[in-house]
């Protein structure tokens, strides 16, 4: 089980409520940061996606190394949070 | 067990279809590589869609679909179908999720937004380059914007974005192909959307990309004129068509036209007895929400006759009345 996971989402996006529903179908919690609501923290993800998009979802595993999935892209996330 | 119905997709053609067959008692599974809702789920507005009156996001639509079609006992799986093999009676689907068995399928898979192919286009995606207003036009808040394309989802989306940006810039390749509603809706806009015609999108050039460098520009040419234009920018939305979603179909059999739609009969089954296609990615579909809901529910219903005739064998034409489906 990932140590976190953190959400970059925006309201419009209507992938981001797939990511969102996909984890909550696997029993994950996560962190949700709204960018319309914190759009200083856009660099952020930016700096750790290289992507100026949404979803991005960041999975922190245990030993501390990062997953970085952009987009709704269950090929990439399914494998990130097993 | 086999399930009776597995839909590919879960746009609305997909939805209307699996309202229809779930309230059938017919065992419905939907796959959805991507959003539910599909194409329609990423619109910013949907105004042609008949019961709205003033329109409606088109995230709300797609969510109410998906309600309906989930109260009615419609099963959504969040996966990827990545193979059809015809058994005969069963179909084979292999999948993200593992292997699943069926005795009738829909593809209802959609379309997807088309690349224009310039230099750039590839390099700086994501990271300058969008086909999703909706998803990523928050990051050009008071930023200037190139959208190229002239159609409906073009101009719609070139609204939208005026949330956001300080200006845009829309370059049309020949002439505005939007409805006539949507080309007066874009006059309102005109102090923040300035519209080119006859301008080509040639190249989107920016810092180099491998150092996390962003867009700076569009070069296009005047048609007209044959002179190079330059559209200082910071990102760039595309919207020139739409491609369907089939590369799944590859090896399957199921037969396509020539830019890769799926043919179907007037039945809308496909080629291949058992497997049924509706919406955007059937050759011959008109690319509307409400269409595509319509040919949905058709297909549901042509689906419930198949999958009839496959338990009881065909009845004589006496009894049926009017000339048998299968």
């Amino acid at each position: 089980m990932p140590k976190n996971i953190t959400i970059y989402t925006t309201d419009t996006c209507s992938y981001c409520p797939m990511v969102k529903q996909y984890l909550k179908s696997k029993g994950l919690p996560y962190d949700e940061v709204n960018l319309e609501k914190h759009p200083e923290r856009q660099d952020e993800v930016f700096k750790m996606s290289g992507a100026l998009t949404v979803p991005v979802t960041i999975v922190t595993k245990q030993d501390n190394t990062q997953d970085v999935v952009i987009g709704y892209n269950l090929a990439r996330l399914a494998p990130a949070i097993a | 067990m086999p399930h009776d119905l597995v839909i590919v997709g879960a746009g609305p053609a997909a939805l209307s279809a699996a309202i229809y067959t779930c309230r059938e008692d017919i065992d419905t599974l939907l796959f959805e590589k991507g959003a539910i809702g599909g194409l329609a789920a990423v619109t910013d507005w949907v105004d042609n869609y008949p019961g709205f009156a003033k329109g409606i996001a088109g995230l709300e639509l797609s969510d109410a679909m998906r309600a309906q079609a989930e109260r009615f006992g419609a099963k959504i799986e969040l996966g990827e179908v990545q193979k059809i093999e015809d058994q005969g009676k069963l179909k084979k689907l292999t999948t993200t999720e593992g292997d699943i068995y069926t005795k009738a399928v829909l593809i209802a898979a959609g379309s997807e937004y088309k690349q224009i192919g310039v230099p750039g286009e590839k390099e700086y995606y994501a990271r300058g380059v969008h086909y999703c207003a909706t998803c990523d036009g928050a990051f050009y808040r008071d930023k200037r914007l190139v959208v190229v394309g002239g159609g409906n989802s073009a101009v719609q989306e070139s609204m939208f974005l005026t949330k956001f940006a300080s200006h845009i810039d829309m370059l049309v390749r020949s002439k505005l192909r939007a409805s006539d509603v949507l080309i007066k809706e874009l006059e309102k806009h005109k102090d923040k959307i300035t519209v080119h015609l006859g301008t080509t999108t040639d190249e989107i050039v920016g810092n180099p990309p491998t150092g996390g460098g962003k867009v700076t520009k569009v070069i296009g040419t005047d048609t007209a004129s044959g002179k190079k234009v330059e559209f200082p920018t910071d990102g760039v939305f595309v919207f020139v068509g739409l491609l369907p979603s089939t590369k799944f179909l590859a090896d399957s059999g199921v037969g396509v036209d020539d830019f890769g739609f799926i043919k179907s009969d007037l039945h809308l089954m496909t080629n291949i007895p058992g497997i049924f296609v509706a919406g955007d990615v059937r050759s011959g579909a008109t690319l509307q929400i409400a269409s595509a809901s319509g040919e949905g529910a058709t297909a549901a219903l042509m689906i419930r006759e198949y999958l009839e005739m496959q338990e009881r064998g065909p009845l004589p034409q006496a009894v049926v009345g009017h000339p048998q489906l299968y």
